[in-house]
């Protein structure tokens, strides 16, 4: 390495053959208990699996920052600060984080909005498939950052996204302010506070010490 | 030197990273790099100035993310301002070394100064206004065609030299930007977009498709820009290189970022990166420079590695290509299929689609030929009666969102062919100019504005000539004509025009004869609309197919034909197989293993497939009737044919009474016990549905209108795009029997009211998905409340309660699809 500079938002590579897409918990997205899957469900579902997977390509941000967990529910975040009790609770105990973005693309949105023409059935199946898979890219982006915190002896908090208890989707646009993960992954936010590619997903991910 | 001079003389040399050099320097997260300009204009100009003293000929302003939704028209940081100082920043810095000083005056050493280039330039960088196009995200192409042109009059009075649009992710939006530079300056326009590793745009474009794209659109020179290293760049610059006729130009990152120690780190040195971009010559890049993490030490390698290179030579390339957003299609040995119908003329329902507004009807033609192998669909919506440039608008935008096939534009309405064309998303094929000046002089601006690819009727003031040699000199004038446009050869396809043979006996021959010679004699692409050939004949379809054959056997690279019958499929795929033009037969086995014994293949053949390895809803026990157990197990087809039996001796009211609605009610009531999942609910409404069209079409022809028991207005409130829920009770609403005025997704409050008023509906249902959009679902209850409309009011979606339901005054919350439908069942009982 001859060179190093710093940039705010790196990028991971995921590819779509990474993610494992449970059958289970496609079917669980469709409202399955657990005991009522027969094998005929999980054979229906990984056919069309199968089927969604061209549609999907994985896009990962991420951008390690300092925060100050000030009490009384208030925190100090990259953007500013904020009030929220649940957010507190989670980021008990750290003073830095992780925000992340985290996507399937833009194709499997046309691919969506095609399916609900032909068959709402097949959209159904898809919207499900679609949740799944965009779960699969963020745990593969937990790893990672697992694994880069481990060097330093740190653990990860679970995730917690805007919209979450009180930490409210208003805070989507702080998260886009700093995190821009346009340029990386292709996610824009709407006006509307609704992100596209719908089926994305931001996060903040505390860093315990 | 003038820079579209420039790019053909040497290699051109471009800067290298900003982003990540203002970083260094202190960039604060959220703060916005362009705001630097103004308050930080010493950093900018020293940053070009080093650019500078690292040979680049082009440096690109900071202006990456000036756009309107970021920057205002007032104050210190106006969008204007911004933009004036990031070009004057860069004139400042250019002025100097070409003073040989440096920005405080004093005199630059030799060495300083030795690789300096002769000609300098200022590209106005463009780029992405970081929100995604229609029907993916909000913006609609005409808005963001507006914001980029308030970016592009906010520079050119401060006269950059060339528009640098870059780090596209999504063609449309690189032609909503170019379009902007064109139509509001003069200016050259280079084009480079973000490929990711797998050599596509976010949007799934590959390079040739936005080569086409952007060639057709102008640009000078075109390209790809970070996202990726250089050595993972070969591959996309093979394909750009392969295609373009423009110079090719290459500005990578410096490798793949990484994270160590919290930092961001590109591990690509000045020496690693000088040495990839060696083989980034090799495969056709002349225009050269860096993007995220490349400093002026890379640059300055980057240039002392170039100078033992030689430069390839730009050459015109040949292919003749249209594209939808996913892909090209080139117009080479395999005969092309353009899909035919969509298209009134001779089909009475096609009419009545259009008459009523039917876009649904519209759409459903164009996937059927999709699913039957169309390359291309035509889109010909005029009729007398109709507003044709808004239905063409809606067409076009409405297809290219569901179908990922290249259109043809198929009208004879200058103003519709503009309007389509620029909504287009890629390159489209255009029906059609011919040998007339009037036409030629109101089709080629189009072409030449928005590109295309123009099928070029050989007819003129003098009707079709009788003989081939004639329509061939009609072909030679349109080639001419279009020439004084810049519309190369490449991008013109001449049909020939078939008469039917049984007017005129030798027609036939004379257009294969006439195709023979546009291929031999004037090197060119051949269409026809084979159909023709047959008109006055019993059984056409065996003469189409033949006259298919021989026009293909003489050259034809396109028909314009019905994919949806197999009699032509066949034709077209023993041809192909036949003429060693499908790999192993592979095609023709798939077709030949695949048609039935009808002559025309089922639209709904392939979902019939999957619909029969559904499981059995079983919701209700054992179902003995056949139909119900149909309806409960999704089987679209088997429930339509049942249906028809059932007609023979039940009423179509019994069969809807009796069947159907007993049939839905068990998923549905399995639904709410959660023993039958959603997918499985919908698959019963499609199949419900495919029985009802049956029943339909019985009514329709007894002459009977199909009994509607009430009017219901649907709507997805505005400021929500969440569609998923409202179409479930569309559907199931539908099968239930009630006329659904199905107003879609993002619906204005205005809209909801004048339907429901228009239509007299008894019940209007929202939806809304989000808690933001709430306040735009009472506010819709609260104008249909002061417009006095007569009507009750059901709102569902996930963040609804019955808290909320009642807090905005709302007749009914219903929790689910099945329960809206109890609530119309009650309503209209009464």
């Amino acid at each position: 390495m001859q060179e190093e500079l710093t940039y705010p938002t790196t990028p991971l590579l995921v590819k779509a053959d990474d993610l494992p897409i449970d059958p289970y918990e496609v079917l669980r997205y469709i409202g399955y208990r657990k005991d009522q899957v027969t094998e005929e469900d999980i054979k229906q579902v990984n056919e069309r699996i199968k089927k969604a997977r061209p549609f999907i390509a994985p896009k990962a941000c991420y951008r390690r920052f300092n925060v100050l967990v000030k009490g009384d529910g208030y925190i100090e975040l990259p953007y500013g600060e904020v009030l929220s009790k649940d957010l507190t609770r989670n980021l008990t105990g750290c003073d830095s984080i992780f925000m992340i973005a985290c996507t399937i693309g833009p194709l499997y949105d046309r691919n969506m909005v095609k399916n609900r023409r032909i068959s709402m059935a097949e959209a159904s199946y898809l919207q499900a498939i679609g949740a799944a898979a965009v779960e699969d890219v963020v745990d593969i982006l937990n790893k990672e950052l697992e694994r880069q915190v481990k060097e330093e002896g740190k653990t990860l908090k679970p995730r917690y996204s805007p919209g979450f208890g009180d930490y409210t989707l208003e805070n989507q646009k702080g998260l886009f302010q700093v995190l821009a993960p346009e340029k990386f992954t292709g996610i824009t936010l709407m006006n509307t506070l609704i992100m596209a590619p719908e089926k994305s997903v931001t996060a903040i991910i505390g860093i315990k010490n | 030197m003038k820079f579209t001079e420039k790019l053909y003389d040497g290699f051109t040399y471009f800067d290298g990273g900003c982003g990540s050099i203002l970083q260094a320097q202190g960039l604060q997260p959220g703060e916005l790099p362009e705001t630097w300009n103004v308050n930080h204009a010493r950093i900018i100009q020293q940053m070009h100035f080093d650019y500078l003293l690292s040979g680049v000929n082009v440096l690109t302003t900071n202006t990456f993310g000036a756009n309107p939704y970021k920057f205002g028209d007032e104050g210190e940081y106006s969008l204007k301002a911004v933009i004036s100082a990031a070009i004057n920043n860069a004139r400042i810095a250019i002025e100097a070394v070409e003073k040989g000083v440096d920005l405080d005056g004093n005199p630059l050493c030799e060495e300083d100064l030795k690789l300096v280039a002769k000609d300098h330039f200022i590209a106005f960088d463009i780029s992405s206004l970081g929100k995604l196009l229609k029907p993916i995200g909000n913006l609609d192409f005409e808005d963001a065609v507006t914001a980029f042109k308030a970016v592009v009059r906010a520079g050119v009075d401060s006269k950059p030299d060339l528009v640098l649009v870059e780090t596209m992710t999504d063609g449309y939006e690189a032609k909503a930007c170019i379009l902007a530079a064109k139509e509001e300056s003069d200016l050259p326009i280079v084009l480079t977009c973000a490929f990711d590793e797998s050599a596509k745009l976010l949007t799934g474009t590959p390079p040739k498709a936005v080569v086409a794209m952007a060639e057709g659109l102008g640009v000078v020179a075109v390209g790809i820009n970070c996202s990726l290293g250089p050595e993972q760049m070969i591959p996309a610059v093979e394909e750009i290189a392969e295609y373009a006729s423009v110079p090719v130009v290459c500005n990578p990152n410096a490798g793949l970022p990484r994270s160590e120690n919290g930092k961001t780190v590109y591990d690509v040195g000045p020496d690693d990166f000088a040495e990839s971009m060696s083989k980034i010559i090799d495969a056709g890049a002349v225009v050269l420079g860096g993007c995220c993490g490349t400093t002026p030490a890379h640059i300055r390698a980057l240039n002392i590695m170039s100078r033992s290179k030689t430069p390839s030579k730009i050459t015109k390339k040949n292919h003749s290509i249209i594209t939808s957003y996913t892909h090209a299609v080139e117009f080479d040995k395999k005969p092309i299929l353009i899909g035919e119908r969509i298209n009134p003329t001779g089909k009475s329902k096609f009419k009545q689609a259009l008459r009523d507004h039917n876009i649904d009807y519209i759409i459903q033609e164009g996937l059927t030929q999709q699913d039957n192998h169309a390359d291309v669909l035509d889109v010909n919506v005029g009729l007398p009666e109709i507003d044709e440039v808004a239905m063409m608008v809606e067409v076009v935008t409405e297809l290219q969102s569901v179908t990922d096939l290249p259109l043809q534009i198929d009208t004879t309405d200058p103003i519709a062919m503009e309007k389509a064309l620029r909504i287009y998303n890629g390159k489209a094929m255009v029906n059609s100019v011919n040998g007339k000046e009037e036409v030629m002089e109101a089709v080629f601006p189009l072409v030449q504005k928005y590109g295309g690819f123009v099928v070029a009727l050989t007819i003129d003031e003098d009707g079709i000539p009788d003989t081939a040699q004639g329509r061939i000199e009609i072909a030679k004038k349109i080639y001419k004509k279009a020439a004084e446009y810049g519309i190369d050869k490449k991008d013109i396809i001449v049909d020939p025009l078939c008469m039917s043979i049984s007017a005129q006996p030798d027609s036939a021959l004379v257009t294969l004869e006439a195709v023979r010679l546009i291929r031999d004699e004037l090197g060119g692409k051949s269409s026809l609309g084979v159909s023709n050939i047959s008109f006055g004949l019993p059984q056409r379809i065996i003469v189409n197919s033949n006259f298919f054959t021989m026009a293909m056997q003489c050259g034809l690279n396109a028909a314009i034909m019905n994919p949806n019958s197999v009699e032509m499929m066949k034709a077209y795929y023993s041809f192909n197989a036949l003429s060693n033009i499908d790999n192993n037969c592979g095609e023709y086995i798939e077709f030949a293993t695949s048609i039935p014994e009808t002559t025309v293949v089922s639209p709904s053949g392939a979902a019939a497939g999957s619909a029969d390895q559904v499981k059995s809803a079983g919701a209700g026990g054992a179902n003995k009737d056949p139909l119900i157990e149909a309806i409960n197990r999704g089987l679209k087809d088997r429930a339509a044919s049942i249906t028809k039996e059932y007609l023979e001796s039940k009423e179509s009211i019994e069969i809807i009474d009796g069947y159907l609605i007993p049939a839905l009610d068990i998923v549905g009531k399995g639904f709410e016990a959660k023993t039958v999942f959603l997918p499985q609910l919908l698959m019963a409404a499609e199949a419900a549905s495919a029985a009802f069209d049956v029943i339909k079409a019985k009514m329709n022809e007894a002459g009977g209108d199909s009994e509607k028991k009430g009017k219901v207005v649907m709507a997805t409130v505005k400021g929500d795009i969440h569609d998923i829920g409202k179409n479930i009770v569309v559907t199931l609403l539908e099968n239930y029997g009630y006329e659904v005025f199905d107003l879609g997704k993002d619906v204005p409050p205005e809209l909801i009211v004048e339907t429901a008023k228009a239509n007299d509906c008894k019940m209007v249902g929202l939806s809304a998905l989000m808690t933001t959009t709430v306040p735009s679902m009472e506010e819709t209850i609260k104008l249909l409340h002061e417009e006095g409309v007569d009507t009750k009011v059901v709102v569902g979606g996930a963040v609804l309660t019955q808290e909320y339901a009642d807090m905005i005054g709302a007749d009914k919350y219903a929790k689910d699809a099945m329960e809206t439908v109890r609530y119309a069942e009650e309503l209209f009982a009464k």
